[in-house]
């Protein structure tokens, strides 16, 4: 009986199952790997602020400590920003009129509180606590990475739960010496202890610190 | 230890920790146009956004809103205020004019959850359910914003000079006309407002009108010592209690406190057992936690009381025609008698003030006064006119003034006053209350009362404990306090609350008033400011003659008798818009969203009737349709009607839920009642009407006979677990677990809204409680057992047992619910996917499933959440976590500074009265749950299903008169 | 036809005698190629159409709402949903049950049903296979069922029967669609050769993806049917086992019983039988297939339904049984409420449809009586349902603890949503009765030259 189709017809099939099972196979990937990418964390995109605040100027340039405007990393679950009044103590001293810091004299002025956008943000079910990981010797930069050097600040790492396990399966790389734990040029060095020491000293290893209660409630 | 103890540094006042005034206005800048927003009720939703805004800085951020990733920090961060860390504040709930101690929880400076003040006599750090569902009240968003005028919009400026107006028109005839409406009062500087506008205004009356009124109480004192008396019971004392239609443990000032002393006396394995003896017409807490609970129909009290009170006074019982004396009489008496000095006599306060002096007589006969109990000078001592007066007055058109403080008669003013007609006559009424109620629709001017927590105030506790009531936030609205008012006749221009308090209070207070003052609102309570027992002796004519002759004739069994009580949930109606209360299930019938009539089995079966049953109810000439529900337990002749629904005007939540009985209160005339072929559905939680008997393996009881002839070897739970062949899970530093007695708990639901505040648990409304589907993680099963007619009654608080080898866990195939190492039986929302497999799988059933977006749908300011837990979406199962926020934020607190984990508090424990629940960590040998669960009475609940529950019970013993075996 | 009431003896031959490879091959292929359908296709598919619509509109309503609109509540968290998925795979499973299992045992008979039983199968799982999507509180979530490299390192869980249920039903319906694809390759082929140029021929060219009946081409094609109905047929088993499983590893009163999986696929073997009884009898009428499928088959078929309900029978009595012998105090309240309690409608009606009325069936008049057969099949499709519903819905309202005991009220959706797959299936056999042939042609030919060859 006569052909239906032309010879090249077996060819296009053939293709065409080839390139539905490639379409497939890409799909599938793109569903595996697209949450692992720096853009669906949002990583190295620097933020929009009501003011660009520089961390590189204010920490690295004028050594201010962390703690003078996140005053409550210490003590509570909430590292805290600083009130308005706190960015005035200076800057009513010094770039008294920079246009820069228009909102924030502004804020001060109709005692209305500036608004900054999150960088690193976590889900709302994840409870991080900054003060036990201060305490237990975790510095800042193991999860806002080099913030002493952000002239506009970014989120450095992904936070995600695999970035928060990673570190909780095994704690002890990211600890420091107390002494260090503001230091952000702080590199672990050769008279630095071993992370088995600082695990021992921080007395890190009494609780099972992949218990979903830690972070989830 | 009290949590509040060990967070001591925290819990003080603002005045203290900030030094000035204005502090509490900086305290909510974390979202300063807050304030403004709420106070103007057309822009809600820009409210909604700024609690979003609230919601990102706690770390609980709406993602919906263009606040979701906003970070907002004050613009001056106030002092003592650390970013998500909790500060506490003491103050104090006025309920019916007496305080219990409380500390509200704030967390950014809004206040979110209420403890009880563990220093404050009356509440001995524990809380009713009122108490706890105060944020709700507070949050409210139906509460009035604005002055009105004849229902119209208006604003504060127009009520003052309409008001300096009038004022200068009575100054002028000495007041002449004036009336002063309030509930009754026990604020020490309001007294003194009143007091003195009385001297600057003669011809002005203050008229007191509180619907669950104590006057008759007060009267019977009268009656017996010539002066109004408070008692004041230590029921930790008391051998033997008697009571008639008890109000100890529901409405008494002294509830909180009664409840532990009476507690203290009922686990056999920790004191001496007392006896309890509850003579009532419908049931009570106290008649389901008696002993021996004999059910009489109301009259029956007037008819018993003389015999009583002449045989325990004469060394033989008094013959009285037989038939008429109740059988259990006899060895009641004797047992009355042998407890001589170890006794306490109580009667309910709706009771007549005759009952009442018999009573007191009787307490005198058997000198139990100064013993088991104290009297003291009535703390509303000041007793205003009676409401009677005022009716006359106003009908008579003599009153032009009238000023309602804080009350709503339009609702609960008796169908006899016909209060709506006087109103009309009265040309210039001003109402001051939280919503435009009822009685504010009506008046020439409405003024929005200032919440509790939004002025200063004071008020006496049920022993003459003084608290001062401060501040907890900014007022969300533009409100005044009843004083304020009051003040405003006396002051050219208005005074704020703190400066009224703090006025009163200078020339009373020695030492330095500062310092006093600051340790007062710290403490909660002005130290030793209780009144001391008065020393009056009876009246040698107190001896009642009337009712000697009504024993006599006995009530016509044929007649019906209608019964008003405080509801449960809504005391007299002004919680009605409080949703966590009106979703409350009541203790003994479990409904929930209504009031129906409860009527015994008998009079049901008499005219056909099953729960839910329209039926017609008439007294004299007014009726009512409303639905029954059969209470087993009931006296056969008796119909209890609840006051406290069928509002008109609460707000959206509370209005049309029931039917409003306040117009039956004292109503003359004959109780008739017919069926209707109506039927409406009634929501309860008990989905299969009452439950019978509950099985061994669920509820264990006995007599105290049988305890002490047991064995009182430790029981199981604390010796070391058989080898199983489970996986066991890996042991962390702490292991928690639960004890709950049995014989403590009275069922009186304050764990219940506790839970449901501290986490954020929805509530579904009546529609989704009919389908089965209410959320409570923890409720509390009631069991009855014996006959229909006089049951033996059990309340079992039921929360997740936290199973060593949680059925639940094993089926859940994504694992969103598994152990931790501390033992706990975790569920993890956001891996949830809802097969629902856990809640098939659980012996148990503590497990909730939102079957809707419960959480989201509901009506309330999204700032009330409690930021430290999780609100649950759509689709996910939840349960009892025996609070893990608090204990993260122990075990936070411990590893900082790496000391072994502290005690921690669950909230039902917190609240409970009775100190039944008992959490703690099993590897702290000197934990008080480890000594708990070596009672014993210890048992697991449903054992045979091998679960190893974390959280066991105590098993309940009753301690009946022998003599009474078998005597109804 | 002439022939219908003889070919309708028990005894007849398993095809008709005028029956020869041309004329059976062109009747199949003219089915399957006619201009416009039948009035009674019509008349049957526009309903379940219908029926497809409102299933749509039950499914958007539900992703809009939540489960809520459903009549679970607590404590009966488990509804419609997995009862009728459990009900719709047993009725899968009885499809490839024929065509799998007396595919490997050679039975003749199954020849000429096998494709309708297949297509059964296929349609059965796929009204099946959406119900535990839906059931999920948060349905969108499902694939968090699967293993795959998230960045939360989280991992199913493996103890769950769920977890393995899912799986199985995975495999399962993937399964089917390729066996039943298979076997049908060829008769593409035959009527691609039978229709006239034109869209409709390239269509099936295109299905049939350029079988051309080689030699190389039969030999791999055997060899895969072969291996797929080896596979097929434990799978099956698998798959309702599983099924089983989700009940008896679960601790809930009157679940936790051992014998759940082969009860569930006895249970399957019964609802299978029973709805290709429903589903052939009106075909070979409409489409004069009275010399295909003759009262042979029926005759079987019956005694297989016989059979089966025998085997549930048995399944009853051990029910009842282990909960006396065991002796709970909850599967004893349990089976008091059925035998006598508010459930007693359920359990009897479920009693006389799967187990007392096919008894009829020992009669062998009543084997071949049409009316009786259609009407004993029916009973048992609802019988089965009235099963399930028993297990699901009832044990799970009465648990141990009695103050948690709660009654089941289903909601309009939860009707919407059985009626809405029942439309699915109707109308996936409809199409597929119209655009695909109705009988393994390949297959028929086989038997056919046997048949020839004996009478020779």
């Amino acid at each position: 009986m006569a052909a239906i189709f032309r010879p090249s017809a077996n060819l296009v099939a053939t293709s065409l199952l080839l390139a539905g099972w490639f379409v497939l196979l890409g799909l599938l990937a793109s569903w595996w790997f697209w949450p692992h990418t720096d853009y669906a964390q949002h990583l190295g995109a620097a933020v929009p602020q009501p003011v660009p605040f520089s961390h590189e100027h204010h920490v690295a340039g004028l050594g201010i400590d962390c703690r003078f405007c996140h005053s409550s990393v210490e003590q509570s679950a909430n590292a805290g920003l600083p009130a308005t009044h706190v960015c005035m103590t200076c800057h009513s001293q010094v770039w008294t009129n920079a246009a820069l810091l228009a909102p924030v004299r502004e804020s001060l002025a109709r005692d209305e509180p500036l608004i900054w956008r999150r960088v690193a943000d976590v889900p709302d079910y994840v409870y991080f606590n900054h003060s036990i990981h201060i305490a237990k010797g975790v510095g800042c930069q193991s999860c806002h990475g080099p913030i002493a050097g952000m002239a506009l600040t970014y989120k450095a790492e992904p936070l995600t739960m695999e970035f928060c396990l990673s570190c909780h399966r095994n704690p002890g790389p990211q600890l420091r010496p107390r002494s260090a734990l503001f230091d952000t040029q702080w590199q672990r060095g050769r008279d630095t202890p071993s992370p088995a020491q600082l695990l021992h000293d921080y007395h890190v290893p009494d609780r099972d610190l992949t218990d979903c209660s830690l972070c989830h409630r | 230890m009290s949590p509040l103890n060990s967070r001591a540094h925290l819990w003080r006042s603002l005045e203290e920790a900030g030094g000035d005034p204005g502090l509490l206005a900086r305290a909510t800048q974390e979202f300063p146009l807050l304030a403004k927003a709420l106070a103007d009720p057309v822009s809600r939703r820009e409210v909604l956004k700024l609690m979003a805004a609230c919601m990102a800085w706690s770390g609980l951020a709406g993602c919906d809103s263009k606040f979701g990733d906003a970070l907002i920090p004050p613009v001056r961060m106030p002092v003592n205020v650390v970013p998500a860390q909790p500060n506490f504040f003491a103050t104090a709930q006025v309920l019916g004019g007496y305080a219990q101690g409380i500390v509200v929880e704030h967390v950014m400076g809004r206040p979110l959850k209420v403890q009880g003040n563990p220093h404050h006599p009356a509440s001995l750090g524990s809380t009713d359910a009122y108490a706890q569902a105060l944020p709700l009240d507070f949050y409210d968003p139906d509460r009035a914003a604005q002055v009105c005028v004849r229902g119209n919009p208006s604003d504060r400026a127009a009520f003052e000079a309409a008001f300096s107006q009038e004022r200068a028109r009575l100054k002028a005839r000495g007041g002449a006309g004036l009336r002063i409406l309030t509930g009754s009062i026990t604020s020490p500087s309001l007294l003194d407002r009143i007091q003195s506008l009385l001297l600057a205004y003669p011809e002005a009356a203050w008229v007191g009108w509180e619907p669950l009124s104590r006057s008759n109480a007060h009267s019977g004192a009268r009656q017996t010592y010539g002066s109004a008396l408070d008692t004041v019971a230590h029921l930790d004392r008391a051998d033997v209690v008697l009571a008639f239609d008890a109000d100890l443990l529901s409405t008494d000032p002294g509830r909180l406190r009664y409840a532990r002393d009476l507690a203290a006396r009922r686990n056999p394995a920790r004191a001496k057992m007392s006896r309890i003896y509850a003579v009532e017409s419908t049931p009570t807490l106290l008649g389901c936690v008696a002993d021996h609970r004999f059910i009489v129909e109301p009259g029956e009290v007037e008819r018993i009381l003389p015999w009583l009170l002449d045989s325990v006074r004469s060394e033989s019982p008094t013959a009285a025609p037989a038939g008429t004396r109740p059988s259990w009489m006899a060895a009641l008496i004797e047992d009355l008698k042998s407890a001589r000095g170890k006794v306490f006599i109580h009667a309910g306060a709706q009771h007549s003030a005759a009952v009442h002096a018999q009573v007191h007589l009787m307490n005198e006969a058997l000198q139990a006064r100064n013993a088991t109990y104290t009297l003291i000078e009535a703390q509303n001592a000041a007793s205003p006119a009676m409401p009677a007066e005022l009716m006359r007055d106003m009908h008579a058109g003599k009153v032009t003034h009238l000023l309602m403080l804080d009350t709503n008669p339009m609702y609960t003013a008796p169908r006899s006053w016909d209060f709506a007609a006087a109103l009309k006559s009265v040309p210039f009424s001003a109402a001051l209350s939280r919503h435009l109620d009822e009685t504010a629709q009506q008046t020439t001017w409405f003024v929005p009362l200032a919440h509790s927590w939004e002025c200063w105030s004071d008020a006496r506790a049920y022993d003459g404990t003084v608290s001062i009531l401060q501040p907890q936030a900014q007022p969300l609205y533009d409100g005044m306090s009843p004083a304020q008012l009051v003040d405003r006749y006396l002051q050219t221009q208005s005074r704020s609350s703190e400066s009224i308090v703090k006025d009163f209070w200078r020339p009373r207070l020695s030492g330095d008033f500062a310092q006093t003052f600051d340790t007062a609102l710290a403490q909660g309570l002005l130290a030793d400011t209780g009144a001391r027992p008065s020393s009056v002796a009876p009246r040698a004519s107190a001896a009642p003659a009337s009712d000697s002759e009504k024993s006599g004739n006995p009530a016509a069994p044929a007649a019906l008798s209608l019964v008003l009580r405080a509801d449960p949930s809504l005391w007299d109606g002004r919680f009605a818009n409080n949703p966590w209360l009106q979703e409350l299930p009541r203790p003994l019938t479990k409904d929930v969203w209504g009031n129906p009539l409860m009527i015994s089995p008998a009079l049901a079966a008499q005219h056909q009737l099953g729960t839910g049953d329209v039926v017609r109810l008439r007294v004299g000439d007014a009726s009512v349709t409303s639905p029954v529900i059969i209470l087993p337990g009931q006296a056969p002749r008796t119909i209890t009607a609840l006051l406290g629904s069928g509002r008109a005007a609460s707000g959206r939540v509370g209005d049309q839920v029931g039917v409003n009985f306040h117009p039956f209160n004292a109503l003359p005339g004959t109780v008739r009642f017919e069926k209707t072929d109506a039927h409406m559905d009634i929501a309860t939680t008990v989905h299969h009407g009452l439950l019978g008997a509950p099985s061994e393996q669920i509820l264990r009881h006995q007599d105290l006979s049988e305890f002490l002839g047991a064995d009182q070897t430790p029981s199981a739970a604390a010796s070391p677990p058989a080898a199983t062949l489970y996986q066991t899970h890996p042991q962390g530093p702490a292991q928690w677990a639960m004890s709950v007695d049995l014989n403590a708990c009275i069922g009186c639901n304050a764990c219940v809204i506790a839970c449901q505040a501290e986490n954020n648990i929805p509530v579904v409304g009546k529609a989704q409680v009919l389908r089965e589907r209410e959320m409570h993680w923890l409720r509390i099963d009631r069991y009855l057992a014996g006959d229909a007619a006089a049951p033996e009654s059990f309340f079992q608080p039921v929360l997740c047992m936290h199973c060593e080898q949680a059925p639940c866990e094993n089926v859940c195939p994504v694992g969103a619910t598994l152990h931790d190492a501390e033992g706990l039986n975790l569920m993890v929302y956001n891996r949830c996917v809802g097969t629902r497999f856990c809640s098939n799988n659980c012996p148990y059933k503590v497990r909730r499933f939102n079957f809707y977006a419960f959480a989201h749908e509901q009506h309330r300011p999204r700032e009330s959440w409690n930021p430290e837990v999780s609100v649950r979406a759509r689709g996910v199962m939840e349960k009892c976590t025996y609070c893990v926020q608090r204990i993260a934020a122990a075990r936070i607190e411990a590893d900082r500074d790496s000391k072994p984990v502290g005690k921690v508090t669950t909230a039902c424990e917190a609240a409970c009265p009775t100190q039944a629940f008992t959490f703690g960590n099993l590897a702290d040998p000197k934990s008080a749950v480890l000594a708990r669960k070596r009672s014993p009475l210890d048992f697991a609940m449903l054992s045979e299903e091998a679960t190893k529950p974390r959280t066991s019970y105590e098993t309940k013993v009753r301690n009946p008169n022998p003599k009474l075996k078998g005597v109804a | 036809m002439s022939n219908a009431s003889e070919t309708l003896r028990a005894d007849a031959p398993v095809i008709g005698p005028n029956l020869n490879l041309e004329s059976m091959t062109d009747r199949i292929s003219r089915i399957a190629l006619r201009e416009r359908a039948h009035a009674w296709w019509w008349i049957a598919f526009i309903p379940s159409a219908a029926l497809t619509l409102l299933l749509i509109v039950a499914i958007a309503y539900l992703f809009y709402e939540g489960i809520g609109i459903w009549g679970v509540n607590w404590p009966v968290m488990w509804g419609f949903a997995i009862l009728c998925y459990v009900w719709w795979i047993a009725i899968a499973s009885g499809g490839t049950i024929i065509s799998a299992l007396f595919f490997l045992v050679h039975a003749e008979w199954r020849t000429s049903i096998n494709r309708i039983a297949e297509s059964m199968m296929l349609f059965g799982a796929a009204a099946a296979g959406i119900y535990p999507v839906l059931h999920l509180g948060r349905p969108w979530l499902f694939y968090w069922l699967f293993f795959y490299p998230n960045t939360m390192t989280l991992w199913a869980q493996f103890r769950s029967p769920l977890l393995w249920d899912f799986w199985a039903l995975f495999t399962y319906v993937f399964a089917s669609v390729l066996f039943w694809y298979v076997g049908l390759l060829p008769d593409l082929a035959s009527v691609r050769d039978r229709a006239e140029r034109g869209l409709k021929q390239r269509m099936y060219a295109v299905f049939a993806m350029g079988f051309r009946g080689s030699s190389g081409q039969w030999r791999h094609l055997r060899a895969v049917y072969g291996v797929m109905a080896a596979i097929m047929t434990p799978v099956v088993i698998s798959i309702h086992s599983i099924v089983g499983l989700d009940f008896a590893g679960a601790a809930t009163t009157g679940w936790h019983v051992t014998q759940f999986p082969p009860f569930f696929v006895c249970g399957a073997l019964l609802s299978g039988f029973a709805i290709v009884l429903l589903l052939i009898i009106p075909l070979r009428r409409f489409l004069n297939l009275e010399d295909m499928v003759t009262g042979r088959h029926i005759g079987v078929l019956a005694k297989l339904l016989l059979t089966s309900s025998l085997l549930l029978a048995y399944a009853y009595l051990m029910d009842a049984f282990s909960a006396c012998y065991g002796g709970n105090p909850g599967d004893l309240a349990l089976l008091a409420a059925r035998l006598h309690g508010e459930y007693a409608p359920v359990y009897w009606g479920a009693v006389l449809f799967n187990v007392l009325l096919p008894q009829l069936l020992w009669s062998r008049k009543l084997r071949v009586h049409i009316p009786t057969l259609m009407l004993l099949s029916l009973g048992v499709v609802i019988g089965m349902w009235m099963e399930r519903y028993l297990i699901v819905v009832t044990s799970l309202s009465r648990p141990t603890l009695v103050s948690a005991w709660g009654v089941f009220h289903p909601t309009f959706w939860d009707w919407a949503t059985l009626a809405g797959t029942v439309g699915l299936f109707l109308s996936g056999i409809l199409l597929s009765v119209r655009f695909v042939p109705v009988v393994a042609m390949h297959e028929m030919r086989a038997l056919i030259v046997s048949a020839q060859a004996r009478s020779e």
